[in-house]
């Protein structure tokens, strides 16, 4: 037994504050743990997805590259296929979204035969310069998405949606 | 542009632009032996119009398909279509449809009629091919309606 006894005031204070503790503890930790989650998230190289076409066929002519991911729609899982512009600017891969910026139709590269080396919407005749820049005077007010866009084993791969950084 | 509501906003305040109306007309057969051939054309119906969508999304409305049933009489439907639209600000309408009783039906202008092809076996790749071969079909029908009536 050691000398200094612990008095029944201090038992309690003791006890009191331990347990109050472990609650408060209890409570704290999971809103930390909530709060620090997007950054604990790992973001790995998952997230380009891998085409079919060869980086070594593309050229400085922008050619259509399909890719598809699976997309979840509440309980309903559907793939889905879009697809990219992709062409070479000196040793460069760029690829640029297809979705016109106007009401979202689907642009096509030299579709107007009077401009055929613009893209061109088929819905409302919107054009678009090599590099996605919108040509003042047509319908489109902003100029095409981009991919990011990588090599992945000499295939192209398809990442994220950005806004244009070429213009 | 799809039937739902958050498409139909951005349709009613882009209206000036949105002037096309795809209506896909699906025949529905229920007995036991014409079940299989309906729901094929049905999906190879369906997937057309989703990629037509896709391509000219700012520039059509696509309804969702009207079905009906074997028996219907299709002059008397295609008349009650006909006056639904004609009450909405659509200066193209487009009626897609496999069912070849479509064809003698005079009340509807721009009944595009298609040989159903059975998608439901093939594999995704080929599937993707074929419909795009569809598809190419069906683009100039638009883009020169278009052309010539604006």
């Amino acid at each position: 037994m050691s000398n200094n006894r612990v008095s029944r005031r201090q038992f309690l204070g003791y006890t009191l504050t331990g347990v109050g503790g472990f609650m408060a503890a209890g409570m704290l930790m999971p809103m930390v743990r909530f709060a620090v989650d997007p950054v604990l998230q790992q973001h790995d190289a998952g997230d380009y997805v891998l085409t079919d076409q060869a980086v070594a066929d593309i050229t400085e002519e922008p050619v259509r590259v399909d890719f598809t991911f699976e997309q979840v729609d509440a309980w309903y899982t559907s793939e889905v296929t879009n697809s990219a512009w992709v062409y070479k600017e000196g040793d460069k891969l760029i690829a640029l979204s297809p979705v016109c910026k106007h009401l979202g139709c689907t642009v096509n590269w030299g579709g107007d035969p009077e401009n055929p080396t613009q893209f061109f919407c088929p819905c409302h005749a919107g054009r678009y310069e090599k590099n996605g820049q919108n040509i003042a005077g047509t319908p489109p007010l902003g100029p095409l998405d981009e991919y990011q866009v990588q090599e992945q084993d000499g295939f192209v791969a398809i990442g994220a949606v950005r806004e244009n950084t070429l213009v | 542009m799809h039937f739902n509501s958050k498409d139909i906003d951005l349709y009613v305040s882009q209206k000036d632009y949105v002037d096309t109306a795809v209506v896909p007309l699906i025949e529905l057969d229920l007995t036991a032996s014409g079940m299989k051939a309906s729901a094929g054309a049905s999906e190879y119906l369906q997937s057309l119009t989703v990629i037509l969508e896709k391509q000219f999304k700012g520039r059509i409305l696509l309804l969702p398909p009207i079905s009906y049933v074997r028996a219907a009489d299709r002059t008397e439907l295609g008349e009650q279509l006909k006056k639904e639209l004609s009450e909405t600000g659509f200066k193209h309408i487009f009626y897609l449809t496999t069912d070849p009783k479509w064809r003698s039906v005079e009340e509807l202008d721009n009944v595009l009629w298609l040989p159903a092809i059975p998608t439901g076996d093939m594999d995704q790749s080929f599937k993707k091919s074929v419909m795009e071969d569809q598809l190419r079909q069906v683009l100039p029908l638009f883009t020169k309606e278009w052309t010539h009536h604006s």
